[in-house]
Formats: structure tokens, sequence, C-alpha cells
């Protein structure tokens, strides 16, 4: 059964739908939702009352309006990470996150983690349609046509805005690169 | 040089860590859910929908408000008819009085 599907379902009130659409898509918006928040537990809640929301109100989804589900829920869980963020910024990156491969020789895995800790502060720095697009382009699953919908842009724009951050981050990580 | 910080910029981005979800998250959800009651939803809207697909309306909002339009259109443009004092109805002064003369 495709999403479109059982998000009718949903809306006549099928629990059993609504389990199979989270089932099925909880793993992709967390991970989106973790590279906003960069903390497991927020990053679950944010997924966590995206869903919520769909279930309580379902006749939000309107499929004429809306071509695709994942697309349309990309926006509402992106949402949600921006809020949260305006509410506890700033970031705090969790330190006991192991952040690079462990077999690698020590010296290279702090770098590694070094790195990756630099990177998300940097990208927690960009403005906020920077951080989107490099958020939604770098994910897997999601194309930059895709990207560029959720985020209601033509391509281009897209395109633009990740050229823009990609720059930013260039200079601003030089010591790194 | 540029080419090469290109290249592990995008290296970079391409391996951001993430901490993997919980493996009961998906269900932690499920169950939230079952203890959350749907929103009713409102009755009017699905009965105008069905009113219009029935009727075969291609655009039930363009058509809602065509025919409001319209509605206010016609209300104006017709003459106010206000209706002329024939003389043998009771006006409220008179009731007035009438009322005063009795208490």
């Amino acid at each position: 059964m495709d999403d479109h599907e059982l998000l009718a379902l949903i809306q006549e009130g099928s629990r059993d739908a609504f389990a199979t659409l989270a089932r099925r898509h909880t793993e992709r918006f967390y991970r989106l939702a973790y590279r906003y928040v960069q903390q497991k537990e927020s990053a679950e809640d944010i997924v966590q009352e995206a869903f919520l929301k769909l279930w309580e109100d379902p006749v939000k989804w309107n499929p004429e309006r809306n071509s695709k589900f994942t697309t349309w829920f990309y926006r509402i869980v992106v949402n949600l990470c921006l809020d949260w963020q305006k509410k506890k910024r700033p970031v705090e990156l969790d330190e006991t996150v192991p952040v690079a491969d462990p077999r690698e020789p020590p010296d290279e895995m702090l770098m590694r983690a070094q790195e990756q800790k630099i990177l998300e502060e940097e990208i927690a720095a960009l403005p906020e349609r920077q951080r989107t697009a490099l958020n939604l382009c770098f994910d897997e699953g999601l194309t930059n046509q895709e990207a560029a919908e959720v985020m209601g842009l033509k391509l281009k724009a897209l395109q633009s805005l990740v050229m823009r951050a990609k720059t930013t981050l260039k200079e601003r990580m030089k010591a790194y690169l | 040089m540029s080419d090469i910080r290109d290249d592990k910029l995008e290296r970079l981005l391409e391996s951001r860590q993430i901490e993997p979800a919980g493996p009961d998250l998906a269900e932690r959800i499920v169950l939230r859910a079952q203890a959350i009651p749907q929103k009713p939803t409102m009755p009017l809207l699905p009965w105008l929908k069905n009113l219009f697909a029935e009727l075969h309306l291609p655009r039930p909002a363009v058509v809602l408000a065509s025919a409001l339009i319209l509605g206010f259109v016609a209300g104006y443009s017709a003459p106010l008819v206000v209706p002329a004092d024939t003389g043998d109805g009771v006006s409220v002064q008179t009731f007035l009085y009438a009322d005063e003369d009795i208490l």
C-alpha cells in the first residue's frame, strides 16, 4: 500500500495505517532532525511530535495540494527543527557522541572528530535557508528537485543557496580543508 | 588547491555522523498515538466537498466566490423599495401615547 492510500485510511481513523506509515518513514525523518539538532533525544522528540500532529489532525494532509507525502512531511519536520532551534539556541554538541570511525588510528580519529565538530558548529551558524538547503541536499534519498520542493523554491534557487553555504563553510573551515 | 578544498568539504558533508535513533522509536510513536484521539473533522467541509463533487463543479472555491459576488451585485443593483405610509397603520408614537394613557 502506498503512502497516499495509507493517509486516506488514517483520515478515516485507521491506527494500523498510521503504524505502517510511521514504521516506514521514522528513520529518514529522524536523520534529518538529527542533522539540525545534533542530539538524539531531541531529534526523536521532534519526529514523534511531527507524527503525532499528523495522527491528531490528518486532514492537514491534502493530496490535491501536495504531490508527495514525504516532501510535505519533510517541511513539517524542518519547521519543527527550526522552532526547536529558536527556543534552544545555541546548539550544544554532545561530546560523548562517537563522531569518527573507531577503527582509525587515534590521532586521525581525534582529528576527524574535531573536523566533524567544527563542521557542525559552522553549519549551525549558517543562515536558516542555507542550513536547510544543505541539510536537505545531503540527506540520502532526497533529490535536489525534491529538496527544492520541500523549501518551495526553484531548483536553481536551491542550488544557489547550497553554493553560498559551501563557500561560507570553505572560508570558515580553511584550517581544516 | 581550491578543487582539493572543495572535494574535502564535499567528503566531510557526505560523512556527517548521525547517532542512530533508538530501535523502538517507531513503536514508541505508534504507542503514543494510541493514547491520543483524532480531532473531529469539521463536518461542513466534507459535506460541501461532496455536494460540489455531486454537482460536478470543477472549482468549488471559484464557484462559491462567484455566487457570492453575483449575490452582492444583484442585491446592490435592485432598487430599494420603501413601503409608503398608508395612514391606517398604528405609528410607534401613537402606540406609546396610548400606552401612557392606560397607565
